[in-house]
């Protein structure tokens, strides 16, 4: 056990330093940028203002409100703080509305839709590639093209085919939202059953997408592993294939493990996009509504959000791993 | 050099890309000498017209008529306007007077129409119809036999001067001109979009830009990993720590968390194509400087860069002349990854309103943006978002079939499959 | 004359590459060991050696095929029986193997023991892990090697007490027949010995009956075997007693390979110096006549032409060539 809580203890220094880092960089990205938010959204509440006096009025209020007269380091010190109370300013486009709030009811939706369809999807993937790698023949002739079609399509390409096909053309689902539009969020079973089905399109797409990845590496990962030398001297001494199989998939799964927890960033952000295309409720929208609003605040926390769930789920994937890899422990022990 | 440039080629897998990817390149060469238009000039009044060739009906009067007689005009005619709800009302009502239902075939105008006129009684009063109903029956008959009626149509024009309407011209329903003589015919093959822009002048235009926002992209995004991966991997000591450091915060961070950040931090306004190019190759350099310093960590202790060392030569010796050409190979393929991933990157980005501006040029993404927005995918207007699709898909597809068939020949040991 | 361990008559084998190529690696090769003797086989990179090592345990699969030829180990012609049968009552224990690259030849991921355990299943599955785990503490600690490698994952021995665990493993069934491909290649010099004294020990104390021992290092082999076989595109090319063969090699392709020296300098240690000009000939069709002609530097025209067989010298001694012994030694001075 020693093994592992050096391990975990590792990981997690490692974790936090990454967060303050994003943290950092999520302050910083865009005041280097050029561009005044605060402008903007005096630009926004002062129009057919004529009274310069009154725009700058204006333009003094807001500056103050969201601390951007203050010396950057003051600044700095403010945002943490009001980060970790769980503020996270007030946003432009929907104010006086808190970003926390809508942040809140967007999440959640995001969190329910991608995480089990990218575990479903990696699941699935996996098995398909290793049976690809095994099978051979027609099914890996059947596989490969198919999964090398999917990869190449974007996530939001897939999601505008499936969405046209199952949505506009079959008519099976819904076409977009979170849930029917003329609803109301409760816990009737009208409401579930709305959602269940709403949920079913950007699900399904966000699955195949990691299908997709997924079974080309597994597959060359496989091929690789049973060329491997174990696994020829398994055999010469008489060990079963059925059982070789086994040390192959086991060892093609781990970097598996990995490439998921370094490529989860990457899967979530090209989700993003695909819910956007379904207008799902998510995070994904909520950029969208921020960027359309030029809401500042909205943007930034949402980044914040996003860089934090991500990081919350490579640092889950590397724990799992760290228990699944016997070698982890060992490493760890001298 | 020459000898690897024919294995590469004999690579199937390369080649197919090759091929792909140098056709659409030629197309988008070659298009605008023909069709020198603006892409962003709005020709359409109107939303989402047709693919189709267009042909000015102005024109068409004026020029001289020649007379055909072809027996299915009238069939085609009427076809042509009996549109498929017309179609179901003949057929209720066809029912209704005791036609078989097996017997009506809707495709098939001449048929229809024989029926027609057999059973349609303009004076019958069947059950379950109401007055306006039967209004709606007298009228589409007698617009479908006024069309079978051999009359022709009489262009008339006020004269100027006495302010009365004088006939000028006669169309006869046998009447056919030339579409060449036609003054005016513009062919929109892929018709327009939601504000009336030509479509495949746009994609074309778009393609052209997306290639270069991949381009611009994949070569920052390739000189900085590459840069990073060889000061990590070959000085190595704190300098590689540091980078590695940095590197490794970056494959957690999402880059498209930078992405987001950065573009919407620099304005729609400040967003040309160029901008959005250097803040994805700035955001994307992770993953080639992670595999370049692996590769460099693996040969800095080669007999040949020992002998190197020895012989006294400087690390930029060292670096250009004993590293770089073992890695070549691998950074050509990283570039042509790196390429299709700006590409797409730049998509995504227009799809969350973070593209370039709308104002310049035109970009896939934004053309997917666009098609969205006004629900072209929805509405069944595939001409306006497919092709995107298409073009996308295929440069993807080309690009990372080419780097697989590169990959197939500079490492023969990957080639079991 | 000793009681025969393994024989080997004609055996052909060949590699169908994917694009259907046929690739006959080992050619009509015939040996014979008796018991308590040792086998050398020396030749350069790609002659052969390592797929004759897998063709003489007569159990094949893809890419490598059987042709022809019998194999008969301890009086049991294998060649043609069941794959099955083979895999259960052959493979272990009657001859062994370890293979070339022991460096990877144990699943990363799984314990020393747990893969002995999957060994000795396949032959006794009805042994519980405690008495698999006594049985090869046992023979562990007899081979010299401590027990706790049996706790270890692959990646936590070092590289000579891995190849140490990799033979103590091919011989745990007790086989006859032990064939060692390039055993000792990637090591340094101290684990070079303590394996070598290792194989030495094994056929001292009789627990493997005869041993085949592969590498292109002639040097070693005059130190552990008997016999020397020189190899070539997938043909003999000469077998001497190991003094003979190491000190008065026949053939000028086996004079050539004794010429190849490894200069000890630190730094360029890897470096190979070859004597002989030229490259050995692609397998996948190789030259009419013998296949050492473009090479030979007493090439006559006769050589290009006709295939050439094994000439007789004494009782041990033979080698492949048109020349005869004394037209050679002439020619040698
Ligand atoms: N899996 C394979 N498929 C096709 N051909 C192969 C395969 N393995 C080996 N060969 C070919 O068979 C020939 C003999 O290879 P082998 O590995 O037996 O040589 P070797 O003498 O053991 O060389 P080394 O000293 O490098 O181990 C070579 O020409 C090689 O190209
Ligand atoms: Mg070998």
């Amino acid at each position: 056990m020693k093994g592992y809580s050096k391990y975990f203890g590792g990981k997690l220094l490692w974790f936090s330093v990454t967060f303050v880092a994003a943290f950092l960089l999520n302050f910083i990205l865009p005041r280097l940028m050029p561009g005044d938010p605060v402008a903007v959204i005096t630009q926004r509440v002062t129009t057919g203002m004529t009274s310069q006096a009154g725009v700058q009025k204006v333009y003094e209020e807001y500056a103050n409100l969201f601390g951007t007269n203050k010396p950057m380091y003051e600044q700095f010190f403010l945002y943490v703080r009001n980060v970790f109370r769980g503020d996270l300013g007030v946003s432009f486009s929907q104010f006086p509305r808190p970003v926390a709030d809508i942040l809140r009811s967007s999440i959640w939706w995001t969190v329910a839709l991608q995480f089990p369809a990218i575990i479903l999807g990696w699941i699935i993937g996996n098995t398909l590639g290793a049976l690809a790698a095994y099978l051979k023949g027609g099914f890996d002739k059947m596989l490969l093209p198919i999964s090398i079609f999917i990869s190449n399509l974007p996530a939001f390409g897939l999601a505008i085919v499936m969405l046209v096909i199952f949505g506009v053309d079959l008519g099976w689902f819904p076409t977009s939202g979170g849930y029917g539009f003329d609803l109301i969020p409760n816990m009737s079973w009208q409401f579930v059953w709305s959602v269940i089905v709403h949920y079913q399109l950007p699900f399904w797409t966000i699955v195949l997408i990691a299908i997709g990845g997924q079974a080309i590496g597994m597959r060359s990962m496989a091929i690789y592993e049973l060329n491997a030398d174990y696994v020829k001297y398994a055999r010469f001494l008489g060990i079963k294939d059925r059982k070789t199989i086994m040390y192959v998939f086991r060892n093609a799964m781990l970097p598996q493990i990995t490439g998921l927890a370094l490529s989860v960033g990457t899967m979530v952000g090209g989700n993003l996009v695909a819910e956007v295309i379904f207008s799902y409720p998510g995070l994904g929208q909520t950029i969208l509504t921020g960027v359309m609003g030029q809401d500042y605040p909205l943007i930034s926390a949402t980044t914040l959000v996003i860089t934090l769930m991500v990081l919350i789920a490579t640092f889950v994937i590397e724990i799992l791993y760290g228990f699944i890899d016997p070698r982890v422990k060992a490493a760890q022990a001298d | 050099m020459k000898h690897l440039l024919q294995q590469v080629f004999r690579s199937p897998k390369f080649l197919v890309g090759f091929v792909i990817f140098s056709l659409l390149l030629l197309f988008v060469l070659i298009y605008p000498l023909f069709v020198p238009d603006n892409p962003l000039g709005i020709i359409g009044q109107g939303t989402f017209f047709e693919p189709g060739i267009y042909v000015n009906a102005y024109d068409v009067i004026g020029t001289d008529p020649r007379t055909l007689m072809l027996d299915n005009a009238a069939a085609n005619r009427i076809a042509s306007k009996l549109s498929p709800a017309d179609r179901t009302a003949m057929q209720e009502y066809l029912v209704a007077v005791g036609v078989d239902e097996e017997d009506i075939e809707l495709e098939d105008t001449e048929k229809l129409l024989d029926l027609w006129e057999a059973y349609y009684d303009p004076a019958a009063r069947p059950a379950g119809f109401t007055a306006a109903q039967r209004r709606y029956y007298g009228r589409l008959t007698n617009n479908l036999f006024g069309i079978l009626s051999l009359e022709s149509v009489v262009i008339a024009a006020e004269n100027p001067e006495t302010g009365v309407m004088e006939q000028i011209d006669e169309v006869k329903q046998s009447d056919y001109v030339n579409v060449n003589k036609v003054a005016n015919v513009r062919w929109l093959p892929l018709g327009t979009d939601n504000f009336g822009r030509d479509v495949l002048t746009q994609l074309v235009s778009a393609t052209k830009t997306s290639l270069q926002i991949g381009l611009v992209a994949g070569s920052i995004a390739t000189a900085i990993g590459l840069t990073l991966g060889l000061i990590a991997g070959y000085v190595g000591g704190w300098l590689d720590d540091i980078i590695m450091f940095i590197t490794n915060l970056f494959t957690v961070i999402p880059g498209i968390v930078l992405l987001i950040l950065i573009s919407f931090s620099i304005g729609q306004e400040n967003r040309g194509a160029v901008t959005v190019a250097v803040v994805i190759g700035i955001t994307s350099w992770v993953w080639t400087a992670r595999a370049v310093r692996a590769q460099v960590v693996s040969l800095r202790n080669r007999d040949h860069v020992n002998l190197s060392k020895l012989s006294g030569h400087s690390v930029a010796h060292i670096i250009v002349n004993d590293i770089l050409p073992y890695i070549a190979s691998y950074v050509i393929m990283a570039l042509i990854l790196q390429i299709s991933s700006g590409i797409l990157a730049e998509a995504g980005l227009s799809i969350l309103g973070l593209g370039p501006k709308t104002t310049e040029v035109p970009t896939l993404g934004l053309m997917m943006n666009w098609a969205l927005i006004y629900s072209a995918h929805v509405t069944n207007k595939w001409w306006a978002w497919v092709p995107v699709i298409v073009t996308i898909a295929s440069i993807s597809f080309s690009l990372n079939l080419m780097n697989t068939g590169l990959d197939q020949v500079f490492n023969p040991a990957l080639r079991e499959d | 004359m000793g009681k025969v361990m393994l024989e080997v008559r004609n055996l052909t084998t060949k590699y169908i590459t994917r694009f259907k190529e046929d690739i006959y690696a080992v050619d009509h090769v015939s040996l014979k060991i008796e018991e308590g003797k040792s086998l050398g086989i020396a030749g350069e990179s790609g002659c052969g050696k390592s797929t004759l090592a897998l063709s003489l345990m007569g159990y094949y699969f893809p890419p490598l095929y059987y042709t022809s030829g019998d194999i008969i180990i301890d009086g049991k012609n294998i060649s043609g029986m069941d794959p099955d049968v083979v895999r259960k009552s052959i493979l272990g224990k009657e001859v062994a193997y370890i293979p070339q690259a022991a460096m990877n030849a144990l699943n990363p991921t799984q314990k020393v023991i747990r893969f002995i355990e999957d060994v000795i299943h396949v032959h006794e599955p009805q042994k519980s892990k405690k008495e698999i785990y006594e049985f090869a503490r046992d023979r562990f600690e007899q081979l010299g090697l401590p027990a706790n490698v049996l706790e270890k994952y692959p990646v936590e021995l070092s590289g000579g007490m891995k190849q140490r665990t990799v033979i103590a493993i091919s011989v745990i069934l007790g086989p006859k027949v032990l064939i060692a491909d390039e055993p000792s290649s990637a090591l340094d010099v101290t684990s070079q010995k303590m394996v070598i004294k290792m194989l030495r020990d094994l056929m001292d104390s009789g627990m493997i009956k005869a041993m085949i021992f592969i590498t292109h290092e002639l040097p070693l082999l005059y130190n552990v075997t008997d016999d020397i076989m020189v190899m070539y595109a997938g043909q003999i090319f000469e077998k001497a007693p190991a003094h003979e063969a190491v000190f008065d090699p026949l053939h000028p392709y086996s004079q050539g390979l004794m010429g190849s020296i490894i200069v000890p300098e630190a730094g360029l240690r890897d470096v190979k110096l070859t004597a002989i000009p030229g490259t050995p000939p692609n397998l996948k069709n190789p030259p009419s006549g013998c296949r050492f002609a473009p090479r030979c530097k007493y090439v006559k025209p006769i050589c290009k032409v006709t295939s050439v067989g094994m000439v007789h010298v004494g009782e041990d001694r033979m080698y492949r060539c048109v020349m005869s012994e004394e037209e050679i030694r002439e020619l040698q001075q």
